[in-house]
């Protein structure tokens, strides 16, 4: 039995979560300690910001109360004052949980790509830590498989929802290519700092205008591979640059209308390509009558937010196929599972019907005395089509029986009735 | 099997991608045109040289003539242009314009009657190698209409600022402007060839090179148009909205040229180039 017990953003606020956290460091060690005291066969931790979780593999059924019982221990915190913000799963539960959780579908921000990269270093630590058997190791490979699935089959990370990822976004659904392009930064704030740097990634070239300081656009220019100018140039930088990031702390206008004609005019001798504009300033920099110009794309704050927003219900539209798959994944690997269970039971009926094969052939055997060699085969091929006439309905039907319901209590009922 | 047999299998293959596109487009899934569709299109396209082929031997001449050939012809040469463009640039949001309209074109051609033609000048070799080349320019060029509209759609959508269908369909305005530079240079190319034959093929006729036919006149029309519109590109950097408007304007010149040919022409009898 598979069980998971823990604590998300769903149940628990950041400092309950801050403090049943477990350091990458120590994992190794809270996992051995975890299996030593809840008697867990197999054990895995996942400890990310928005969730904390113990997944394991526990044969007695009073085992999930251990696994609180040791989160609890382990962190120092009473296990009451846990009770209410703990889950607990079990069998299809646990294991349905496991396969949305790296799928992202149980993420804050759904669809967001790095859960899945922490779910394969959970398992990576548990596996060094020597905790991880057949069972988590066979849920490692399905979930891990159904989430990738799930990324490159479905648009539910398709869409930037972050502000500074939207600005780069925006500007691809624009330029395209982004290789080459010309991205001017004015003013230097994390978040413009932050959209530049994926701009530059993506092939952009900086160049920074500095403000009062000169020396921080240049330090600025350096880290991206650009270069500085002075806030004079404003003007020739316009008409030379494709994308424009502005995020100064000015309490006025910074970029006038009259700034971008000006320099929309240079271009036109030039080449006509559109200019991106974004204002991530507050109060703005640039005059918001600049959007209305020709051939001219200007998104301030609010209009950048509008469009996280935007990505974010893309997104729950395409949760809904994901959610589809993922079942479809789910019951495969309960189907799975069953049918493995069903196997040991198999062998053991096999195994003993060839026992008493043996013995009473051994038994005519001493009675009958010395046979000719064809005599012998005739007994050999007799009683061997014999037990797989007789073993071949049962079989069939408990692979059937198994794969609709495997109650433990059913399984036991067969085994009285094989006589194992 | 006749012709109208396969023409109606066609339409049925057709309706089914035109349709799968549609509801890909309603229910915004990130595939536009999924294998269902491609697979859809490719049985209809098969089935669709099968269906012009049935219909040359039938009539005798190359089926270009009159609105039931004319209208299936351009929606198969639309079609293969489609396919062109969609195994080397994957550009799935051009599907929302070719599907309706190669629907709408084979719908047209199962509904009107065949054109009964006894023209001795349909045997010559011109009339395959001169509509062959018109038709083939026309689909460039529906294929350089559509790359405007998409254009225009999606400044739309940038300009409003709140992301609705089309901004996460449409590709980027980079696309759509280069899809439509490129298809405008194909289409021309093609279409400046039509009017040279067009004009030989006068010739051998009429003996006179222009008889000053409406068609004519708008194809002419159409022509400048687009000499204007590539000049313009490669001479001052023009691009974007204003080149999607002007391709578009020049479209209309040709779907006149077309029109005109194919069903004004036709009904009036007249069936010469």
């Amino acid at each position: 039995m598979i069980v998971v017990v823990g604590v998300s953003h769903r149940t628990a606020p950041l400092a309950v979560r801050e403090s049943l956290a477990f350091a990458k460091d120590r994992l190794a060690e809270a996992l051995v300690a975890l299996r030593a005291e809840t008697g867990a066969a197999e054990a895995m931790i996942l400890s990310t910001c928005n969730r904390v979780e113990v997944y394991a593999r526990q044969d007695d059924p009073g085992a999930v109360e251990a696994v609180e019982r040791f989160l609890a221990r382990y962190h120092g915190r009473d296990g009451r004052e846990l009770q209410p913000v703990l889950y607990r799963l079990a069998d299809a539960d646990a294991i349905r949980h496991a396969f949305r959780v790296a799928a992202s579908l149980e993420s804050m921000v759904i669809g967001e790509p790095q859960i899945l990269g922490q779910v394969k270093e959970a398992y990576q630590a548990a596996e060094e830590a020597g905790t991880l058997g057949s069972s988590l190791n066979a849920l490692r490979n399905r979930t891990l498989a159904a989430a990738k699935r799930v990324r490159t089959e479905t648009g539910i990370g398709r869409n930037a929802v972050s502000v500074s990822y939207v600005a780069v976004e925006l500007a691809r659904k624009i330029f395209g290519e982004l290789k080459d392009k010309n991205v001017l930064l004015v003013g230097a704030g994390k978040m413009s700092e932050l959209a530049a740097k994926h701009l530059v990634r993506s092939g952009g070239r900086a160049t920074v205008l500095g403000g009062r300081t000169f020396e921080k656009a240049a330090e600025l220019a350096a880290a991206l591979g650009g270069k500085a100018a002075p806030f004079e140039s404003l003007r020739d930088e316009l008409a030379r640059t494709d994308i424009v990031i502005s995020g100064t702390g000015a309490p006025g206008i910074v970029i006038q209308v009259a700034d971008v004609e000006s320099a929309r005019a240079a271009r036109r001798r030039r080449h006509a390509r559109p200019l991106f504009l974004i204002d991530i300033a507050v109060p703005r920099d640039v005059d918001p009558a600049v959007g209305r110009l020709g051939g001219v794309f200007l998104y301030d704050l609010d209009d950048l937010k509008a469009v996280t927003e935007a990505n974010l219900r893309e997104r729950l539209k395409e949760a809904a196929a994901a959610e589809a798959l993922v079942d479809r994944e789910v019951r495969e690997f309960l189907d799975w599972q069953k049918a493995r269970e069903v196997v040991p039971l198999l062998n053991e009926l096999r195994r003993r019907a060839e026992e008493i094969r043996r013995t009473e052939l051994d038994k005519v055997r001493r009675r009958l005395g010395a046979l000719t060699p064809e005599q012998e085969e005739a007994l050999e091929a007799a009683t061997t089509a014999i037990v797989n006439k007789l073993l071949h309905p049962p079989t069939v039907h408990l692979k059937e029986a198994v794969r609709e319901t495997a109650a433990p209590e059913q399984l036991s009922l067969i085994r009285k009735l094989l006589g194992l | 099997m006749s012709s109208h047999v396969y023409l109606v299998l066609v339409l049925v293959f057709y309706a089914v991608g035109a349709l799968h596109v549609l509801v890909q487009m309603l229910t915004r899934r990130h595939l536009l045109v999924t294998s269902w569709t491609v697979v859809a299109t490719l049985v209809g396209c098969a089935l669709h040289t099968a269906a012009i082929a049935q219909r040359w031997t039938e009539a005798g001449h190359f089926p270009a003539v009159g609105l039931h050939d004319g209208a299936s012809l351009l929606a198969w040469t639309m079609v293969l242009v489609f396919l062109v463009i969609y195994t080397r640039a994957r550009l799935e949001a051009l599907g929302l314009a070719v599907y309706p309209v190669a629907f709408a074109l084979v719908l047209v051609a199962n509904l009107t009657p065949v054109a009964p033609v006894g023209d001795p000048v349909l045997k010559g070799v011109f009339l395959p190698i001169h509509t062959t080349l018109a038709f083939f320019g026309y689909a460039a060029l529906f294929v350089a209409f559509a790359g405007g509209l998409l254009y225009l759609i999606q400044e739309h959508e940038l300009r409003a600022r709140t992301p609705r269908t089309f901004y996460y369909l449409i590709p980027s305005l980079e696309r759509c402007d280069t899809l439509s530079a490129r298809a405008v240079e194909v289409g021309f190319a093609l279409l400046t060839l039509a009017i040279i034959t067009g004009m030989l093929w006068s010739h051998a006729v009429h003996g006179v090179y222009w008889t000053s036919s409406p068609k004519e006149w708008s194809a002419v029309v159409a022509w400048a148009l687009y000499v204007a519109l590539i000049l313009a590109r490669h001479q001052t950097g023009w691009g974007g909205r204003r080149a999607a408007l002007l391709g578009i304007a020049a479209f209309t010149a040709v779907a006149f040229t077309f029109v005109w040919m194919n069903v004004l022409a036709a009904a009036a009898g007249s069936r010469t180039p």
